[in-house]
């Protein structure tokens, strides 16, 4: 408090906020408030030359205290952070007023908002009065990594871990590798065999000296930050005394690749799975494919044979979203088919054709040359299948609203398959718990930023990637894959994880031990020391969001950067009370 | 009631020169940018989604096919080179075949050996009769009068025979598409009062082709000229077809004819030559979008259209220069040509002379009978439950 000396700095943001408040006006009222030493009206204010004049300011002037008044923080909070820092003041002696957003932007009469815009910077300076000086923490990082799953995202991100020279535990609940691609013969658009994509990432994985594979296990207990992880890994298999006990690994950081599960087609009655012979799922006809025979179940080869899209995907009473990789799926499928019995005639029953990426729009078009007949139906209106009559020369009618025509059309089948769509697993919510991560209303694990995190989570040092996030098709999984492998390895190689000053601290003499906290923390950051029966937070896990600092009965915790009396002198400033 | 769909019909159609309809997904631009496409009649889109799904049931009973005069625009904006003109060109030939209860279409169609033997064969039956007609009664050294060669009225009588055959063809066809359309294909009420309301349509499309002009691509040539050579042309035959079936003693009784009668024949042959040349040439250089793609048939079409055109001046020729022996030779060997090109016009594109105008026709009266119910059931209070 005492040898105040502030600065501040009022930005136009060229004309975004000067052509509604009136920012000389503004600077005026600034410079006569107590302790404000000078105050600034400035074109560009995150320019360099807005920078360096602060910069030039707290070395001229003796500024301790610094308040910008210009756009929101989540914009521009750490440039004049970066500005403090380079003159060698503590970054957290700043305060940032948000005009635009929240002024400028959003009136229109001018005198108006520039009384409001001065009643913000009021508040700022109020609270920059009460900020100290913090420092960030830095912790040690362990090199080593835990993928879970062991599918063609987790092999990749276990390779490009272990290729770097780190160790990679992984561990995989089935016996053997390979995930869901294991069960496909061929992938869109390509044809690529979908097995000698995997026997050279299973052979690499296996040979890899670093990476200790751990199959028909799973990860049962994971205690720690980012950097110093503790992870229980258990078998699975029901063996006895010494393989049953869990292995204690110690790891930095986690990439969960847990993939997803089928959607169970017997769910949707209109197909009749489960009840008509010849109604298969895809995954069926992936298994008749690799054994080299594609028939009916009388063995028959079958004449006329249809593809039904979106099941279980694109609908309200099982799952909105779309598979995305089913689309491609059935025209391989039609392809494959019509490639084993060029005789045969192919329906494909669609509702939209998402042909969204690389070569498929043109592997689209090849399977209509090869004159698949493809025919809409509606979102809501599902087609029936029916048994055919012995007249008639096929198995099955496939009854359907064609949308297109719109006509109530019969189609012949001799064999149905189902374009089953993807869910996330239903130990999902098991993973998500140990590891401390979120889900989302469908089971699939929340990324941090769904454009600019798409593998980061809410938790540091856990990465997501490929299909236990949301549905994609390979070439995604294992971008994702490989986007979490560089992120670890960036952080490895820093050996030291800097980690936010903005954490909350338990005061020892004021914990009662209710814990009412432990619960309520989001980031599971609070422990309760038992010997001590009291509280204590990981500064390394808290995000500072203050629940715990709210909800202690004994005013126990404090927010750093966030303390009470900062947040009420802001409050006491904005009404002009200060 | 649902119909059932037939895969294979799409494989049929290929020899009826639908190659790319499967490419179709049904954007609809085809129908968009076509100048005769309306709230009714929405081809070419519909039609080329029937011929996907094999509905055969529905598509021989539309119109659609008939509507269309091939501008090609429709396939020039086609995004997927499904050529919808084209397809709707195939659906003419398709729907040709279909109203012949003779079957002979379809084999013509499907085959151009069995096409060009066909015609060979009538070709050399014709040939062997009026040779031995010829030379059993007549002088090969004299035209017309006493002793001809070919005498114009045994040569009338000759021609009302071919004419009564080929009209009998196209009665019967014109009759079966007529049960299709109106009768099989329409499922509602269509008052008769309508037929009559309607019937100047069939001259009036016969002898002016309005909507061909209409076309948008036509319409950006000189002189909307495809359309005034196509109407050329088709005047020209018809001109043709009446001097010979009506006028024949006139007109092979030499320079003694009626003036009249020359300046027809002459106008005729004016329309006939300028077509024939425009459309073999057209279909060599494939400059227009219409032209890309030939059927064997049309080639058959314009080359026998040529063949006659060429002896029939000839003969002409060498009947005013005196060549008399020449000329019945040439005369023999025109009617061969003459002959089977008349006898397959049932069963040939060239049967669109009888069926657009008809089309036309039933068209106007469908849509009349169908504002009408519309407005029926307008007028009806409707009940909300």
């Amino acid at each position: 408090m005492k040898n105040c000396r502030i600065g501040v700095y009022i930005c136009m943001c060229g004309t975004n906020i000067a052509k509604i408040v009136d920012v000389e006006a503004v600077a005026r009222f600034a410079s006569e408030l107590p302790d404000v030493v000078l105050a600034r009206s400035y074109k560009y204010m995150c320019s360099n030359p807005g920078q360096e004049m602060i910069s030039q300011d707290i070395k001229e002037n003796k500024l301790n205290r610094i308040v910008v008044a210009a756009c929101s923080p989540n914009m521009h909070e750490r440039t004049f952070r970066n500005a403090l820092r380079s003159a060698g003041l503590n970054q957290y002696l700043f305060e940032m007023a948000n005009i635009r957003e929240q002024c400028s932007w959003v009136h229109t009469d001018t005198k108006e908002a520039t009384e409001k815009a001065k009643a913000l910077v009021y508040a700022a300076v109020c609270r920059v009065k009460l900020h100290e000086e913090l420092e960030s923490m830095s912790v040690d990082m362990c090199p080593n990594v835990l993928v879970i799953g062991g599918g063609i995202a987790g092999m990749t991100a276990a390779l490009e871990v272990a290729d770097a020279g780190n160790i990679v535990y992984l561990v995989e609940k089935d016996d053997h590798l390979g995930g869901n691609l294991a069960r496909v013969d061929l992938t869109a658009p390509y044809l690529y065999s979908a097995r000698d994509l995997l026997t050279e990432r299973i052979t690499r994985t296996n040979n890899n000296k670093k990476i200790h594979v751990h199959m028909g296990s799973k990860v049962t207990e994971l205690t720690g930050f980012i950097g110093n992880f503790k992870a229980k890994i258990s078998s699975l298999n029901g063996k006895p005394s010494d393989i049953n006990k869990p292995v204690e690994v110690e790891i930095g950081n986690v990439v969960v690749c847990t993939g997803y599960k089928e959607f169970d087609a017997s769910r949707i009655v209109h197909y009749g799975y489960g009840k008509l012979p010849n109604v298969i799922t895809s995954f069926e006809l992936e298994k008749m494919i690799r054994a080299g025979r594609i028939e009916t179940k009388e063995g028959k080869i079958p004449r006329y044979v249809a593809l039904i899209h979106c099941v279980g995907s694109r609908s309200q009473e099982f799952h909105p979203y779309c598979s995305r990789v089913c689309c491609m799926t059935a025209l391989k499928y039609a392809h494959e088919i019509k490639s084993a019995n060029p005789e045969s005639y192919i329906s494909d029953i669609y509702i939209d054709m998402h042909a969204f990426g690389k070569g498929h729009e043109d592997f689209y078009r090849r399977s209509s040359e090869a004159k698949t007949l493809f025919l809409m139906y509606e979102k809501g209106d599902r087609p029936v299948i029916h048994k055919a009559s012995p007249k008639d020369d096929c198995e099955m009618l496939i009854e359907v609203n064609e949308k297109l025509s719109g006509e109530v059309i019969e189609i012949p089948a001799d064999l149905v398959i189902l374009m089953v769509g993807m869910e996330a697993r239903e130990d999902s919510h098991e993973i998500a718990r140990i590891v401390n991560i979120s889900q989302d209303k469908e089971g699939w694990f929340i990324e941090s930023h769904p454009k600019l995190e798409p593998v980061a989570t809410t938790t540091d040092g856990i990465f997501i990637a490929g299909t236990c996030v949301a549905p994609k098709d390979i070439p995604d999984s294992v971008a994702q894959a490989r986007a979490a492998a560089a992120r670890i390895l960036a952080r490895i190689a820093k050996e030291k994880i800097e980690v936010d000053a903005l954490y909350s601290e338990v005061n020892e003499n004021l914990c009662s031990g209710c814990r009412l906290c432990n619960q309520l923390c989001p980031y599971s950051a609070i422990e309760f020391l038992e010997e001590k029966k009291q509280s204590h937070i990981i500064s390394a896990l808290c995000k500072g969001c203050g629940v715990c600092v709210a909800a202690c009965p004994s005013s126990a915790i404090k927010g750093r950067h966030f303390t009470d009396q900062q947040v009420l002198a802001q409050v006491d400033g904005l009404f002009g009370i200060g | 009631m649902s119909v059932r769909v037939n895969p294979m019909f799409i494989d049929d159609l290929d020899s009826f020169g639908a190659e790319d309809v499967q490419l179709c997904y049904q954007c609809g631009d085809c129908s968009t940018v076509c100048p005769h496409a309306d709230e009714v009649y929405k081809f070419p889109r519909k039609s080329m989604r029937l011929l996907q799904m094999g509905l055969e049931q529905k598509l021989e009973t539309t119109l659609e096919p008939w509507l269309c005069y091939y501008c090609g625009q429709c396939s020039e904006q086609c995004p997927r080179e499904a050529d919808p003109g084209e397809t709707m060109m195939s659906l003419r030939r398709w729907l040709i075949s279909r109203y012949d209860f003779t079957g002979i279409a379809r084999k013509f169609f499907k085959s151009r050996i069995t096409e060009i033997i066909a015609i060979i064969t009538v070709a050399v039956l014709t040939g062997t009769f009026l040779l031995f007609y010829g030379f059993s009664g007549g002088s090969i050294r004299i035209y017309d009068g006493e002793g001809a060669f070919l005498p114009s009225t045994f040569i009338h009588r000759f021609d009302l025979t071919v004419g009564a055959i080929l009209a009998l063809f196209l009665v019967i066809n014109a009759i079966h598409m007529w049960y299709l359309v109106m009768i099989k294909g329409t499922p509602f009420k269509v008052p008769w009062w309508l037929y009559l309301k309607e019937l100047y349509q069939l001259p009036w499309h016969f002898f002016t082709q309005k909507r061909y002009s209409e076309c948008e691509r036509k319409r950006e040539h000189k002189f909307y000229m495809p359309w005034m050579i196509h109407l050329g042309l088709m005047l020209g035959y018809v001109i043709m077809l009446v001097l010979v079936m009506v006028f024949i003693e006139l007109l092979q009784s030499g320079p003694k004819v009626l003036w009249q009668v020359h300046i027809f024949g002459y106008l005729a042959t004016i329309g006939l030559v300028v077509g024939t040349i425009y459309f073999i040439r057209s279909r060599f250089k494939k400059h227009y979008i219409q032209y890309k793609k030939s059927h064997g048939t049309d080639w058959v079409f314009v080359v026998l259209l040529f063949i006659i055109v060429i002896t029939g001046i000839a003969q002409h020729i060498f009947h005013r220069t005196g060549l008399l022996e020449v000329a019945n030779i040439t005369y023999v060997v025109h009617l061969m040509s003459v002959v089977p090109w008349l006898l397959r016009m049932p069963f040939s594109k060239w049967a669109h002379l009888v069926y657009r105008p008809l089309a036309m026709y039933l068209a106007a009266i469908r849509r009349d009978a169908l504002t009408m119910q519309v407005s029926v059931l307008n007028s009806y209070p409707v009940v909300v439950k």
